[in-house]
């Protein structure tokens, strides 16, 4: 009765840093949805769409909704500068001279060529915990395969891989309710410049040779080879993008299939639900929660002018339960038919890797579920963190049945 | 305006009507027909909305582009018939277009 009150006489209020909301979001969203479906937050300054149709629009639009000032709401308040080739922080021209660098490397088939290696990876995560009655899906496995994945797909040794990790991590992490500081978004960095020349003497069948070695035509028009800062950028943002989205994907899937035993013991039973169980998982818990676009020219939202130089967070999160395209969007169902999620983005951004966190997410499932058909989430010793652009565990305990 | 059937790999139609200027693969991914998914939007970087043009359709059709091609060589099951359903532009004379979608996109 209470919420009813409160939800007809206060207008909506959310964003990213409260953790009362963070929590669990999505009454929130749906509020947005219905009541503020171009919301505009006044103590931080910045505008928020939160249908599926808005965020589907805004993110398709690359020429309003610029990602030239980043995507991460802090960073674009702060007036961030990327540097050349974070091609995640440009438009076209340039975004597509670097993008398309890449972008033949992270196709469905080739990721899938990676199947076997990412299954080794994951059964030697997996296997020593057999016969235990306890498994942290994020200590034990979110925070191994991911980097090991990326490591692997780089040629990074095995030695160095946690090292990649934690200064990512440590680089996009927010303390709780405050907003990220805009020095973290240092993606540039020394570390991995040993090891560019150690491979450039020691070259392999890796994606660092291949950058090292790839001619490509630049936004100037010049064909030449990436500088050695530009290959440093690139693996920063392929190691930084990959790591901890996937890592909280994995924690997703503890928890969601571990507060769902039905649907889990359907799944465990039938390998072959596993590909639609894990598109409606990031569906229902998208481990990038919202991404923030720049406002180039004055727009026009549900009857509002967006003025230019605003910030715009698009909620994929809410997009994905939005009931108009997905009827009961709060429930999580293997058997859902129809749309797709926007987990991934939409248009010249959408997620290079989304083929590989597939891949990842697939033989998490199927080796997981062979080896501990049942487990119980340890709740009171499980921890959700969120940022403006992330949400997940950074533990999750779980009691193996 | 051209009524599209996409079929589904297990067999399933969708016959939609799907307005000149948009392409085959926005047709299915606004309509929700499953087996489409078109993530990138229609910018080649994604390879997810490959569909197999019946054969009588593609002499109508333009031709593959180079970028299309090399895309094509990245996808599942590629066949003769394969296209990148983003770039097939509607328009009047499409008309009743038969699309198979592939058994999986990824």
């Amino acid at each position: 009765m209470n919420t009813l009150v409160t939800s007809s006489t206060t207008p909506v209020y959310w964003d990213t840093y409260n953790p009362d909301i963070s929590a669990n979001p999505y009454g929130v969203y749906q509020r947005l949805r219905n009541e503020a479906p171009l919301y505009y937050n006044a103590d931080h300054d910045f505008y928020a769409v939160s249908r599926f149709a808005d965020v589907e629009r805004c993110l398709s639009d690359w020429e309003t909704f610029s990602s030239s000032r980043s995507d991460v709401l802090e960073f674009i308040k702060g007036g961030v500068e990327a540097p050349d080739g974070m091609f995640i922080w440009e438009d076209p021209p340039k975004h597509t001279a670097y993008r398309s660098i890449v972008s033949r490397v992270f196709t469905p088939r080739r990721m899938n060529d990676l199947e076997g290696m990412i299954r080794d990876y994951c059964v030697r995560c997996l296997d020593p915990l057999v016969g235990s009655d306890r498994i942290d899906f994020i200590a034990d496995l979110g925070a191994k395969l991911p980097g090991g994945v990326i490591g692997m797909l780089l040629g990074i040794p095995d030695e160095d891989r946690d090292k990649v990790r934690e200064r990512v991590d440590a680089a996009l992490r927010t303390e709780s309710g405050k907003p990220m500081e805009i020095n973290q978004a240092r993606y540039q960095g020394d570390d991995f410049e040993d090891y560019i020349e150690w491979r450039e003497k020691n070259p392999s069948n890796d994606l660092m040779t291949e950058l090292l070695n790839v001619e490509f035509q630049d936004y100037q028009g010049v064909t030449r080879k990436l500088t050695r800062e530009e290959i440093l950028i690139f693996i920063n943002v392929l190691a930084g993008a990959g790591n901890e989205t996937t890592s909280r994907l994995i924690g997703w899937i503890g928890k969601v299939l571990g507060d769902n035993p039905d649907q889990r013991r359907q799944i465990a039973a039938d390998p072959s639900l596993i590909p639609t169980a894990l598109e409606e998982l990031l569906r229902v818990e998208p481990p990038g929660t919202a991404v923030c676009r720049y406002v180039m020219k004055d727009v026009e939202i549900h009857g509002q002018t967006v003025p230019a130089g605003s910030a715009l967070l698009c909620i994929v999160a809410a997009a994905n339960r939005d009931e108009t395209r997905f009827p009961n969007g709060d429930r999580f169902d293997i058997h859902r038919k129809g749309a797709t999620h926007i987990t991934f983005g939409r248009g010249i951004h959408a997620c290079l890797g989304s083929a590989l966190a597939r891949v990842e997410g697939r033989v998490v499932m199927e080796e997981v579920l062979k080896r501990f058909p049942d487990w119980e989430v340890d709740v009171d010793n499980a921890l959700l963190s969120s940022s403006s652009t992330t949400r997940g565990w950074d533990t999750l305990p779980a009691f193996i049945r | 305006m051209a009524i599209i059937t996409y079929i589904e790999f297990n067999g399933e139609e969708h016959a939609i009507a799907v307005p000149a200027g948009t392409s085959v693969m926005r047709g299915a991914v606004q309509n929700a027909v499953p087996g489409i998914i078109g993530e990138c939007g229609g910018v080649m970087s994604c390879g997810t909305c490959h569909v197999y043009v019946a054969p009588e359709w593609i002499p109508r059709l333009s031709e593959r582009s180079p970028a299309e091609a090399s895309l094509l060589e990245e996808v599942y099951d590629v066949q003769a018939n394969s296209r990148l359903s983003c770039q097939i532009t509607v328009n009047d004379e499409l008309n009743g277009l038969v699309v198979r979608l592939p058994e999986r996109q990824v």
